[in-house]
């Protein structure tokens, strides 16, 4: 599901392809955006009105693929890179996808890259047709040309010698359980909820097993929360801590009380002043 | 001495921009404190093309709204002036506001006060979670984002909502590589065309899995992570290690009220805005009159709501100064409505629930 | 420092800041025109800012916003200095803080 793993299914592509005869017939946009999200500068941007208009931001955007030109113009303005120019007209065996490609280096027309699904794997190669800048998007559009049974597959690519991106897919391969000591008491004494005074869970743990189930009494008597940053960072994990051991509801345990000044100044501060 | 203005907006995010710039344009004398050197917040780092429709600049990368939104300020001239380096570090309920700027102490009393104050990043509990390499999301952005330097070499990110995708993104892109996004719940948070966009470019998204614990002599050298039941503990013999020397943390922000609590707001926790946020009514106004709040500050949303919502609350502190241009009715109407349409999908039912707790004056 | 700092960036401009010197812990480091402390010594490798007083444990950073005070570290002999947003400034003399710092409560 694409909630789940990021990745649309099959029918939802599907459900998204122009007719056979509007495929033989030239470029298009493949509008893969599945959610409604508070989003619409595809329908704002498309200069031939394909991308129906949307009554209520959130829609889904729709697009009528007999006014669709593949101009690719709402392609580079989509903040979620969601949409992609096909064309299978060509007739040779291949066809062509143009990718948003938000990386550098840029490749060059002519090279050879990997094509790359929606999940990331490589799935065969390609060759890079067109690299088209915008100054305004800032978003290169980068076309590739695959055999044409790959064509609604293929929505990234590699560099062939693109070191990060190939390192970030070899996850997958070193999968394999190492075994740790489950956790054990001593973890309590490696978890800081106060960064600021250097304060353990096992403290705030006894302190809450003792009785003092309030985020002042604790600071009071931990310090927790009283560093320099005020109990910012430590206050919501400590209210947590307290919640959970107590039962009792979050929002019925007061934070801290908050005094001026926001962070810690040196007493000459106060003293000093402008005084024109 | 005592600073005597009609406005100050406190934070130069999107939120306090658009608040300072609407209420200087209604004739108001406006003061904006920025904490930072420069001004746009959480915008300065964000190289995406924002979400939303052209009215909240949709597409526009959001460091481009911040100089967009700064500049307007500029053109005020003398209306409108800009503390940079200067922290607001008290709030009193007599309505002085004490401010260090750039080391000097100076104190203000303004007729209406703004609060855009923003948000900060949420820390998570598990053995080692102080090792230096183990960042904040924000933080990560901000070292590549703003100073140019890549945080480490292969990143662990924790946490699969829009920030986690995006900041994932962004790794990639300063040539970092991501080895997987770690992620407890069962489905991803944020938007599905994000988790798109890492997912192709290989990066595995583990729903269900937490991080056990982090490991390293003096920094991070490696993490171990395991898949979690539905009572959040992790399932023996799942246990994997993944080599990384940074941790990147984005588990949410919650709202960075201190300000609004000392000044004496009433304030309600609402899990679904990310913390204890302050009551107000749909004028932005909070239990303390003349204050008034916009923002990440008033419950996490975006930059496309923190934007109407600074509209809004410069607009209606103006008003109640007498500073009320003709167009004030339709401008009301008008945020009005785009905060109606950017809540209004079903991504943003938690917002909706949220603001219904604190909208309530 | 090399590697670290980013100099071809899809959307990104970084154009190379003078040069600005300073020492950590007495050795000489270099850092550029924009650089916060943190960020300078990130640049060159250094993720280490310091000792807990207490606990003795690392410290880095955290937030690089000056929210967390995790990055507090001694600065031309000022202890306490949050390093995250504190400009680099040339001659700079940085030094890893070990204890609590002075002041200690205000
Ligand atoms: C990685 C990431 C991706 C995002 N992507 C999107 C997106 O695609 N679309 C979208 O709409 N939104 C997005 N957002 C959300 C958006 O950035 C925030 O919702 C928005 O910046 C909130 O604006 P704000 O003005 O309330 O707060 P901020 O931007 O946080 O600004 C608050 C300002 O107040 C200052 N400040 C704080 N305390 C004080 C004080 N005491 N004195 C003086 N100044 C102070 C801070 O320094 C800061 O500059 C994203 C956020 C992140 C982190
Ligand atoms: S490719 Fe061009 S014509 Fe087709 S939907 Fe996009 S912008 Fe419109
Ligand atoms: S611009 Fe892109 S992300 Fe936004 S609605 Fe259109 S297709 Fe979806
Ligand atoms: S790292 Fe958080 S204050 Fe510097």
């Amino acid at each position: 599901m694409l909630i789940n793993t990021g990745v649309p299914t099959r029918e939802q592509i599907e459900r998204r392809l122009p007719s056979p005869e509007r495929r033989a017939r030239g470029p298009y946009a493949m509008v893969e955006c599945f959610q409604e999200i508070p989003c619409n500068p595809c329908s704002t941007s498309c200069p031939f009105d394909a991308i129906l208009p949307m009554g209520d931001i959130n829609e889904i955007p729709m697009i009528d693929h007999d006014r669709c030109t593949g101009c690719g113009v709402c392609a580079s303005v989509c903040p979620g890179l969601a949409i992609f120019i096909i064309d299978e007209s060509v007739g040779d065996g291949t066809a062509s996808v143009t990718i948003p490609y938000e990386f550098r280096p840029l490749p060059e027309k002519g090279e050879t890259v990997r094509a790359v699904n929606r999940e990331g794997c490589v799935i065969g190669d390609a060759i890079v047709t067109r690299v088209l800048l915008s100054k305004k998007t800032k978003t290169p559009l980068v076309t590739i040309r695959v055999s044409d049974g790959l064509v609604h597959e293929v929505r990234f690519f590699n560099l062939i010698d693109d070191k990060a991106v190939s390192d970030a897919t070899s996850l997958k391969r070193k999968e394999e359980p190492i075994t740790v000591d489950s956790a054990c008491a001593s973890d309590d004494d490696e978890i800081i909820l106060c960064r600021c005074e250097g304060i353990t869970l096992r403290t705030i743990r006894d302190l809450i097993r003792e009785g003092y189930t309030t985020v002042d009494e604790i600071k009071r008597i931990s310090r927790a929360g009283m560093g320099a940053c005020q109990a910012r960072t430590c206050g919501p994990l400590i209210a947590a801590e307290i919640a959970r051991m107590t039962g009792q509801p979050i929002s019925e345990i007061q934070p801290s009380a908050h005094r001026a000044p926001v962070k810690p100044m040196p007493i000459e501060f106060f003293l000093g002043g402008d005084s024109e | 001495m005592m600073y005597d203005i009609d406005l100050v907006v406190i934070g130069g995010g999107p939120a306090g921009l658009m608040a300072a710039n609407t209420a200087t344009e209604a004739g108001a004398e406006v003061l904006l404190l920025e904490r930072d050197g420069h001004l746009g917040g959480q915008l300065v780092k964000q190289t995406h093309k924002f979400f939303g429709s052209e009215k909240q600049h949709a597409s526009v990368r959001g460091i481009d709204i911040s100089t967009m939104l700064g500049d307007r300020l500029d053109s005020f001239g003398e209306r409108a002036t800009v503390w940079k380096n200067a922290t607001a570090i008290g709030f009193y309920e007599d309505g002085v506001i004490t401010v260090d700027h750039d080391g000097i102490y100076k104190k203000v009393k303004p007729k209406r006060v703004v609060v855009a104050t923003g948000a900060s990043e949420k820390f998570l509990s598990f053995p080692n979670n102080d090792l230096p390499g183990i960042y904040g999301a924000g933080a990560v952005q901000t070292m590549m984002n703003v100073y140019g330097i890549r945080p480490g070499h292969r990143v662990l990110m924790i946490g699969a909502g829009n920030i986690g995708l995006i900041v994932s993104y962004q790794l990639m892109q300063a040539g970092v590589s991501v080895a997987a996004i770690v992620e407890g719940l069962p489905q991803i948070g944020g938007y599905a065309v994000h988790a798109g966009k890492v997912r192709r470019a290989g990066v595995p998204i583990l729903t269900s899995h937490t991080i056990l614990r982090a490991d390293g002599k003096e920094s991070v050298e490696r993490a171990t992570i395991a898949r979690i039941d539905r009572t959040w503990n992790a399932i023996p013999g799942t246990e994997k290690t993944i080599e990384c020397d940074v941790i990147c943390i984005s588990v949410g922000l919650t709202p960075l009220a201190e300000l609004l609590w000392q000044a004496g707001c009433e304030m309600r926790y609402i899990p679904s805005l990310g913390g204890s946020v302050p009551l107000r009514n749909n004028c932005l106004e909070t239990t303390v009159k003349g204050v008034y709040v916009a923002g990440d500050v008033t419950g996490i949303e975006e930059a496309s709501a923190a934007m109407v919502e600074g509209h809004l609350a410069g607009l209606e502190a103006a008003a109640s100064l007498g500073f009320k241009g003709d167009r004030y009715s339709e401008e009301r109407k008008d945020c009005m409505e785009q905060l109606a349409a950017l809540r209004s999908g079903p991504t943003a039912e938690k917002i909706r629930t949220g603001l219904a707790c604190a909208e309530c004056l | 420092m090399g590697d670290r700092r980013i100099t071809d960036h899809p959307i990104l401009d970084f154009d190379e800041g003078e040069v600005i010197h300073f020492t950590f812990d007495g050795k000489p480091m270099e850092g550029r025109e924009g650089d916060t402390i943190a960020s300078a010594l990130h640049a060159n490798g250094v993720k280490v800012l310091g000792y807990h007083f207490k606990t003795k444990r690392p410290r880095g950073f955290y937030c690089a916003i000056g929210n967390c005070s995790a990055c507090l570290m001694i600065v031309n002999g000022k202890s306490n200095v949050r390093t995250c947003t504190e400009p680099l400034l040339p001659g700079m003399v940085v030094e890893k803080q070990l204890d609590r710092g002075v002041p200690d409560d205000v």
